[in-house]
């Protein structure tokens, strides 16, 4: 008897002890209830019940766009129905960390209830493709031990008829995209091959037309006589005209037209002066028959 | 006599070790005189970076923002007034002006006293909103100092929050070493509106939430904002750069919490508070000691090769050039400049535009002196002529607005500058066909001015 008081007296210092640091909010008797539109009755589609020490519920509570999301508990503070200054439920979204508050309406007992449309989700939890993480808090000023904990996750399913809603993301300043500028391709030519084909090709022509002058009886027996009548003129004369391509083709190859257009002039001058002597002669051979 | 007064000149000069980059006039409004000795750690520390601090109550006569149309503050420092309004020289629209004349203000904040109607507008011009009936308190259950608020939950603990993206530069994170935390007493906390100007330094803790403490003090069924939302410390940079800052908690700045002892709830030990080195650095930045670049010079030049010589800065290149640009930047930290470094994950860009970017590419530092970074990169020019600009428009959080622009003409290929007909293959049989053309025509001259004719024609001319 004795030894059970002795025992008795510390072990009801370390309860008094106990209770003295556990002093903290909770909740119990959560209902949570999700309806759908009026017409279908008053059948909720999900009920769960849980309480403080529950787990987080293992299954997603669904929340479509018509639907009444419906949550009754009690808080209490050391097991005594109480009324807390702050009783939220924030329902977060992982993947941006942006939270909503919602406020449960609190009576003096304790009793709370919250009630929430999917309207008054803010859009960016509303259009969010991931389920939400539903917590809640409850606490008070004083010295009690505000109670935060996950409780369910929630999946807010939209109706696919209704019209998208529209969420533009705020201009933030940043770095943008790269842009490198796609060039035009360059101008492309045929296989040399077949260049060079048609260029054999014309080339060819000029021996055959050669040939075909040789054929035809061409000749250039006339020309000692021509000389020796008229030498400087139709040296002159001819050599003008062979000079002229050869101006054509400095032309090509590096002059510009002020360095061409004199040359061609001291050249054409050449050409008349000399032309009329020669063409003369050449007029000469054909009056006397040579021709 | 006169080596000693130099003497004495430098000396002092010397023990200035931190000025404003953009002058050194601060004004201070307060109510009292008596509220100097409340936060006489903080205005000690300001003078001691070399402002000039005058001090004015609201509704005195010889406050004046402006003199003859310029500004006679370069910055000003509110503090918290019991009166409904500020006076005659402080309405909205003068406050709104000097920002506009690129003057900074850092507004503190308190709970205990409802902010000025001439405040709540000038807050609401930039979308900065206080709780309904200016009367807000921050209260935290799970964040709270144990030590001065056990039982009102007033004096929120946080910690310093670090940088806000990975690509924005962190100014407002005191090293805490010893885990030390920013004690923020009795404060209001603001919700922000959308707009890219408004930067959060310090946001509440998730558990934190705002009440009137008058009509709430029940029960919270109507919340005006609660955890990240809310914003503690906002900073709104204009894009004149002017810098505006808002505290919501004016004891987060007085002597007692700059060196004070927090113990956290749920913590075993006392940590100290980062409040003094905070305040430096939110001043530091207000005041534009700290977060201003300036942009020394801009050079491009052509960069082909095999030229020789390329004129620094031309006004006009052609089409498909092979063009460098060089832009050297600094960075205002304290009392000299420094190099600039682009934080991690962030680019300095530059755009060749006309009407919008053809090209937008990454400028890559290549060359640091003692107080500039250059930035370069090479590039070729798009096919297209016209008008060019060189842009960099580098606006980020909490650094000044960066915008340079060079217009350049890009022309395009001059007659002589194609290619010519003998390279292209194409061109060959067209090539040939005029030296053809051409041994044909000699051919024929010398056959008609030399050549007899054939014995057939000439029986046939005797018939």
């Amino acid at each position: 008897m004795r030894f059970l008081q002795s025992f008795i007296a510390p072990l009801m210092l370390l309860s008094a002890g106990a209770t003295q640091a556990a002093s903290s909010w909770g909740f119990e008797d959560a209902k949570l209830s999700v309806s759908g539109k009026k017409a279908d009755g008053a059948k909720d589609k999900d009920v769960r019940k849980f309480d403080d020490s529950t787990a987080i519920l293992p299954t997603p509570v669904v929340f479509d766009s018509f639907d009444t999301f419906k949550l009754k508990l009690k808080t209490k503070e050391n097991g005594k129905g109480k009324r807390p200054h702050q009783a939220f439920l924030v329902l977060r979204d992982p993947t941006s960390g942006l939270e909503a508050p919602f406020p449960l309406t609190v009576k003096d007992g304790g009793k709370a209830t919250l009630e929430i449309k999917q309207s008054e989700l803010p859009i960016q939890l509303a259009i969010t493709t991931g389920p939400l993480k539903a917590s809640l808090v409850i606490a008070s000023f004083g010295s009690a031990e505000g109670f935060q904990k996950d409780v369910f996750d929630v999946e807010v399913v939209r109706d696919p008829v209704a019209a998208p809603v529209a969420y533009e993301k705020p201009l933030r300043y940043g770095k943008l995209p790269e842009i490198h500028h796609i060039f035009r391709s360059d101008p492309q030519s045929p296989p040399k091959v077949v260049s060079l084909v048609f260029a054999l090709a014309v080339v060819a022509t000029v021996p055959a037309l050669f040939i075909s002058w040789l054929v035809l009886g061409g000749n250039v027996s006339h020309l000692p006589k021509a000389l020796g009548a008229a030498p400087i003129a139709h040296g002159v004369f001819f050599g003008s005209i062979v000079a002229m391509e050869g101006v054509f083709f400095l032309y090509y190859a590096t002059w510009n037209l002020f360095q061409t257009l004199p040359v061609i002039g001291l050249i054409s001058t050449a050409a008349f002066l000399s032309g009329t002597k020669a063409l003369g002669e050449v007029q000469s051979r054909r009056l006397a028959g040579e021709r | 006599m006169k080596f000693l007064i130099s003497f004495v000149v430098l000396f002092w000069a010397a023990l200035v070790h931190a000025i404003s980059s953009s002058g050194d006039r601060l004004l201070v409004v307060l109510e009292d005189a008596a509220e100097k000795e409340t936060y006489s750690k903080f205005l000690g520390d300001l003078e001691g970076r070399g402002f000039q601090v005058n001090y004015e109550t609201p509704k005195s006569d010889s406050l004046n923002l402006f003199h003859l149309g310029e500004r006679s503050y370069d910055h000003v420092l509110f503090f918290p007034t019991k009166s409904k309004g500020l006076g005659p020289h402080l309405t909205p629209k003068i406050l709104l002006d000097f920002i506009n004349a690129d003057g900074n203000i850092l507004l503190a904040l308190s709970a205990s006293q409802p902010a000025p109607s001439h405040i709540v507008s000038l807050l609401l011009e930039l979308d900065i909103h206080l709780p309904p009936d200016r009367q807000g308190l921050v209260v935290d259950h799970f964040n709270y100092d144990v030590l001065s608020a056990p039982e009102k939950h007033d004096v929120l603990l946080v910690h310093p929050q670090g940088a806000l993206r990975p690509d924005v530069r962190d100014f407002f994170s005191p090293a805490a070493p010893g885990g030390e935390v920013i004690a923020f007493p009795s404060g209001t906390g603001q919700t922000l509106g959308a707009g890219a100007l408004l930067t959060p330094i310090l946001r509440a803790p998730a558990t934190s939430y705002s009440y009137n403490p008058k009509e709430q003090a029940e029960a919270v069924d109507d919340v005006f904002a609660s955890g990240s939302q809310l914003s503690l410390v906002t900073t709104m940079q204009a894009r004149n750069n002017a810098r505006f800052t808002v505290v919501g908690s004016a004891e987060l700045l007085s002597d007692k919490w700059f060196d004070a002892k927090v113990k956290k709830v749920g913590e075993t030990k006392e940590v100290g508070t980062l409040n003094r080195e905070f305040a430096k650095q939110l001043s530091g930045w207000t005041f534009k000691e700290t977060g201003v670049l300036k942009v020394n010079w801009i050079e491009h030049h052509l960069n082909e090769v095999g030229q020789v010589n390329a004129t620094s800065n031309p006004k006009i290149y052609r089409i498909k050039n092979d063009v460098s640009y060089y832009i050297s930047l600094s960075e205002y930290s304290w009392d000299k400049y420094i190099p600039f470094t682009v934080p991690e994950s962030d680019e300095l860009q530059l755009e060749f535009s006309m009407l919008s970017p053809f090209h937008r590419l990454k400028l890559e530092p290549v060359l640091t002196s003692r107080d500039s970074t250059t930035y370069s990169v090479s590039f070729k020019l798009p096919d297209q002529h016209g008008i060019f600009n060189f842009k960099v428009n580098y606006k980020r959080p909490f650094y000044t607005s960066v915008e340079e622009k060079n217009t350049v003409s890009v022309r395009h290929f001059a007659h002589d500058e194609w290619p010519r007909s003998f390279v292209i293959s194409g061109a060959w049989p067209w090539i040939a066909g005029i030296g053809a053309t051409v041994t044909g025509w000699l051919g024929f001259c010398a056959l008609w001015l030399y050549s007899k004719p054939a014995k057939g024609s000439e029986s046939k001319k005797t018939q």
